[in-house]
């Protein structure tokens, strides 16, 4: 698993689903966070972080930039090339997942969601991480 | 084809008792589904809406509740006790819609309905009345919880060609 003290990096347009992952992530144990209300106000966040953000969890939906349009840029961009990036959406038709898995998503997380299936999936994300 | 049936029905029904139980750990009984007429069934103080649009009909899904029973599925849901309705957790009505909206674009797409993605917005006011400029007949789908009652409306004016 990650170590706790990670920074999470923690994108959604929607203020009551940015305190819920929030909350489900202290409850992993997690402490360190930073939130964006969309793609463009992440990436200035990932950029402006101290210390550097360990893993972002964005949602996909959302105006302005999207969480698919921030992990595109994220792996455009050879700092982040292997940065954990979870996405986190109410849809998850096939053409998405392959879309998501196509722009380098480390996991896609698909709402309602628990503490646990949140926590599994940032195990597996870890993983790829450890091994990519 | 986008006819207000069980068929239709059914994925949203769904979505709302999943997603109620998984975030809120609330059993959401649904009641049985009516037609709208005049004023809401109950008193509503915040609703979260989405446009339907597909290349078929277009229509709209609204989940509205009363204050007190949107301020508990809230402090169920964020782990605090909310006493009132703040800029802070407002969005959550919008929330719920877009998840349960999600599970049953999942269903209905599956079935060929090409629901397209939206993104919702929520409506706020004492005593609520969400006015509708579809001709189409609007249906109610009402659920209980242990905080109380709220409902669905499911709106859908297949003249769109």
């Amino acid at each position: 698993m990650f170590d706790l003290n990670t920074k999470i990096l923690i994108v959604d347009d929607m203020m009551t689903m940015r305190k819920l992952v929030t909350k489900s992530c202290k409850e992993i144990g997690f402490k360190d966070f930073i939130e964006a209300a969309d793609g463009a106000l992440a990436w200035e966040a990932l950029n402006n972080a101290t210390p550097p953000v360990g893993i972002i969890i964005s949602d996909w939906n959302m105006p302005n930039c999207s969480g698919i349009d921030l992990l595109k840029r994220v792996r455009g961009d050879a700092r982040y090339k292997k940065l954990p990036f979870l996405l986190v959406t109410a849809e998850a038709e096939k053409h998405q997942v392959l879309e998501a898995v196509g722009a380098g998503v480390s996991e896609y997380v698909i709402k309602p969601f628990t503490k646990e299936s949140l926590e599994a999936k940032l195990q597996s994300a870890h993983k790829k991480f450890s091994t990519g | 084809m986008a006819k207000v049936d069980t068929a239709f029905i059914k994925p949203f029904v769904d979505g709302t008792k999943e997603t109620l139980k998984t975030l809120c750990n609330y059993t959401a009984v649904p009641g049985k589904p009516f037609l709208k007429k005049g004023n809401p069934p109950i008193d509503i103080d915040i609703a979260g809406v989405i446009g339907l649009t597909s290349s078929a009909f277009s229509g709209s899904i609204t989940i509205s509740f009363p204050e007190k029973v949107f301020l508990k599925i809230m402090s169920k849901m964020l782990g605090e006790e909310y006493t009132q309705i703040t800029k802070e957790i407002e969005d959550g009505a919008a929330e719920l819609m877009n998840i349960i909206f999600g599970h049953a674009k999942r269903v209905l797409n599956t079935n060929g309905y090409q629901i397209e993605k939206a993104i919702p917005t929520i409506a706020r006011g004492k005593s609520l009345q969400l006015i509708s400029l579809t001709k189409a007949e609007i249906v109610i789908l009402p659920f209980e919880i242990e905080a109380g009652a709220f409902y669905i409306e499911v709106a859908i004016d297949e003249t769109k060609k």
